[in-house]
């Protein structure tokens, strides 16, 4: 006992230490904020994986860890669809997973937010045209909205869903 | 004993059914006719002088040089060494008799090449579908050269036949492909009676993108970039594994600086990925605290990473000949630095989950995958090592600068969860000393060749990588006007993933997750 508290005493608070991100977001639409403040300040996602590399899932994950924390932004991840107020899509969408996708989209209760994460989900990225792709995601549902990167950074990701909420990043 | 022994072995064996004996870049190739294939891959296998694990099975279809469908077997003999084989199927042949039966490692090799290829395995016991899901259309078997990369594909209707065992009080449990975490989408399909699980059946390849038929799209230069995003978190491996083979087949000679860059940023991307599991798999039995002062631990590393060459994930880094950006040595320093904290740091921690009884209870002689299974699967990596196969590409064929480095290659007897977290921590000390070392002797000159030689369309070349997961391999062809003829991409995960579903076998469904998460494989790797 006294080890983990006094490996705690050493570690001190690391939450925020992470460097600025450089590359400026998309401004958010009207219409889509709008959607958005009806979840006020908190936002339960429901990330779903549709063929991309794991890069982006393992920054999805680095976005709960201690240093970038989502949580106390009220983003928190939820288990199933039914509980989510967003979907968070990476991957290009491959022929196997086009129909687990809409079955997701129709499992998350009205009203939702659909956001494409990756260069995959928005365009497909280096995957496009490819037989075993049927994306990006928006062909099959509405996407409000697009971060893009390979992967994006925590970082960027955060202020984009901060963005979103409304907050100041 | 010499590698031309090895073929003389072979030779004594079989005589006149040995159609052809080579060495293509240094590794023996044995050619003989279809029908002798099993016989031979079975003598390769069991032969006491051999001992040879089925390392890889793929087909290459040769055509426009040749209407002709070759298949290649490669072994790993004891003690590290290769051992190919190859036949041929002519013309409008389509069937090749399997080795299933003999040798249970090829048991999804030899299905992928059905689905991709529409090659049949006859006798194999097993031909479902497993790439191609059954919605794909009859008929659609995308590495052969007359279908195209993007082609769009219809829908059929059809139905996956799951191994059923029936019974009073026996439930089937499905889960997936969507799961309740951030990880990506798999099936398993649970059978249960009560609590514990009579057996388990993976159904993957949902994230199949088509991988291996866009490498036939690209230039060797291009294809560095693709293969960074067979998986993610092995970002450095795979690309690292397909530079190694584009540069064998094409006779670059990479400078030693560059070399032994690339031993420092492959062990970086083993270090991040050993880090992160080991918290996430005390997470798993319910050990937040371990999570979280690995995630931050891990997230260090990711932005030293960063710092160092622009990307977390240390992508753009690896290039046909070389590397694209070469480090100065103070930025180096501050690295080694870094890490010289976060491994004391580390140890601290690894003191406290060790010390922990509950978590020890929990972890221990779970989902035990014994030696024999391991080995009949032809497992390797973390998981092997952790199930006393002491299997090292670092140390059996040294690549980059491993020859030049010294380290242990860590070996735990029980094939539990503990025994792979083990491996993990203890493997995490290593890298933290290959890394010292490489700095210690980090040569100075140039950090890449940049002249690209065509090479002779139908040549050959493979290459193999220690991921932070385990082998990597590539095997690539050369085609017409400096294009990829054919591009094989195994990631480990491949292998390991048939293996977990004898590894869960009388444990709960609860301990699955904590099983899964010590394997942690990769579904983007497998499903290519």
């Amino acid at each position: 006992m006294f080890r983990i508290i006094q490996k705690s005493l050493k570690t001190g608070i690391v939450t925020g230490n992470y460097p600025a991100p450089t590359k400026s977001e998309r401004p958010v639409p009207d219409a889509v904020r709008k959607k958005a403040s009806v979840f006020g300040r908190s936002l339960a996602i429901r990330e779903v994986d549709t063929g991309s590399c794991n890069g982006c899932e393992m920054e999805m994950n680095a976005l709960m860890n201690p240093v970038y924390d989502a949580e106390r932004f009220g983003i928190h991840i939820a288990a199933s669809p039914r509980h989510a107020d967003a979907l968070v899509v990476t991957g290009p969408v491959t022929v196997n997973m086009e129909k687990a996708l809409k079955d997701v989209h129709a499992a998350t209760p009205d009203p939702k937010l659909v956001i494409a994460l990756g260069d995959c989900a928005c365009d497909c990225g280096i995957f496009k045209g490819s037989y075993a792709v049927t994306g990006p995601v928006e062909r099959h549902i509405p996407v409000d909205v697009k971060i893009s990167g390979c992967p994006p950074r925590p970082s960027e990701i955060l202020n984009a869903l901060k963005k979103l909420q409304g907050r100041k990043p | 004993m010499d590698r031309d022994e090895r073929i003389e072995s072979v030779k004594k064996a079989f005589g006149a059914k040995i159609l052809g004996a080579d060495r293509v870049r240094g590794i023996p190739v044995v050619t003989a006719a279809k029908q002798d294939i099993p016989a031979i891959a079975s003598h390769m296998h069991r032969a006491s002088d051999l001992r040879g694990t089925l390392s890889l099975q793929w087909a290459v279809d040769l055509r426009p040089r040749l209407a002709a469908y070759r298949i290649y077997y490669l072994f790993t003999l004891s003690g590290g060494p290769w051992l190919m084989l190859q036949t041929e199927l002519y013309g409008e042949d389509r069937l090749f008799p399997s080795i299933t039966p003999r040798i249970h490692a090829a048991k999804w090799y030899e299905r992928e090449i059905r689905d991709m290829f529409g090659l049949i395995a006859e006798g194999h016991p097993d031909l479902r579908r497993l790439v191609r899901h059954e919605h794909w259309p009859k008929g659609t078997h995308p590495l052969k050269k007359d279908f195209s990369w993007n082609h769009v594909m219809g829908r059929q209707d059809g139905e996956y036949h799951f191994r059923q065992i029936e019974g009073e009080g026996v439930f089937e449990v499905p889960v997936g492909p969507i799961h309740a975490g951030i990880i990506e989408p798999g099936h398993f399909r649970f059978s249960v009676a009560g609590e514990p699980i009579m057996q388990l059946e993976v159904r993957h390849f949902w994230k199949h993108r088509g991988v291996e038929k866009l490498f036939e799209n690209l230039t060797w230069a291009e294809g560095v970039s693709l293969a960074e995003k067979v998986s993610g978190d092995t970002s450095f491996g795979h690309s690292l594994c397909y530079c190694q083979a584009a540069e064998s087949l094409l006779g670059i000679e990479v400078p030693p600086r560059a070399n032994y860059l690339r031993s420092l940023f492959l062990e970086l991307e083993r270090l991040h990925n050993h880090i992160g599991d080991v918290g996430a798999i005390c997470n798993d039995a319910a050990y937040a605290l371990a999570l979280a002062h690995c995630g931050r631990m891990k997230e260090r590393i990711m932005q030293i990473n960063d710092s160092l060459t622009g990307s977390r994930f240390l992508r753009g880094l690896n290039r046909v000949g070389g590397l694209s950006i070469d480090l100065p040595s103070d930025q180096l320093d501050a690295a080694a630095l870094a890490l010289k904290k976060i491994e004391e740091d580390f140890t601290d921690l690894s003191k406290i989950i060790f010390n922990n009884a509950s978590l020890t209870d929990r972890l221990e002689t779970t989902g035990i995958l014994k030696e024999r299974t391991a080995r009949d699967h032809g497992v390797m990596g973390v998981v092997g090592r952790a199930s006393n196969i002491d299997r090292d590409v670092r140390r059996d064929h040294p690549f980059a600068a491993y020859d030049r480095l010294r380290f242990k290659v860590p070996i735990y007897r029980y094939g539990d969860v503990r025994a792979r977290l083990r491996v993990r921590v203890d493997e995490v000390h290593e890298s933290m000393d290959l890394i010292r070392q490489a700095l210690e002797n980090l040569p100075v000159g140039p950090i890449t060749n940049a002249a690209l030689p065509a090479p002779q369309p139908g040549d050959w070349a493979l290459s193999a990588v220690e991921g932070w997961r385990g082998e990597i391999l590539y095997f690539v062809m050369a085609g017409e006007e400096g294009k990829i003829h054919r591009c094989k991409v195994r990631d480990p995960s491949f292998v390991i993933w048939p293996a977990i579903q004898f590894a869960v076998l009388g444990n709960i469904i609860p301990d699955f997750p904590l099983i899964n998460k010590s394997f942690n494989l990769s579904y983007a790797g497998t499903d290519l």
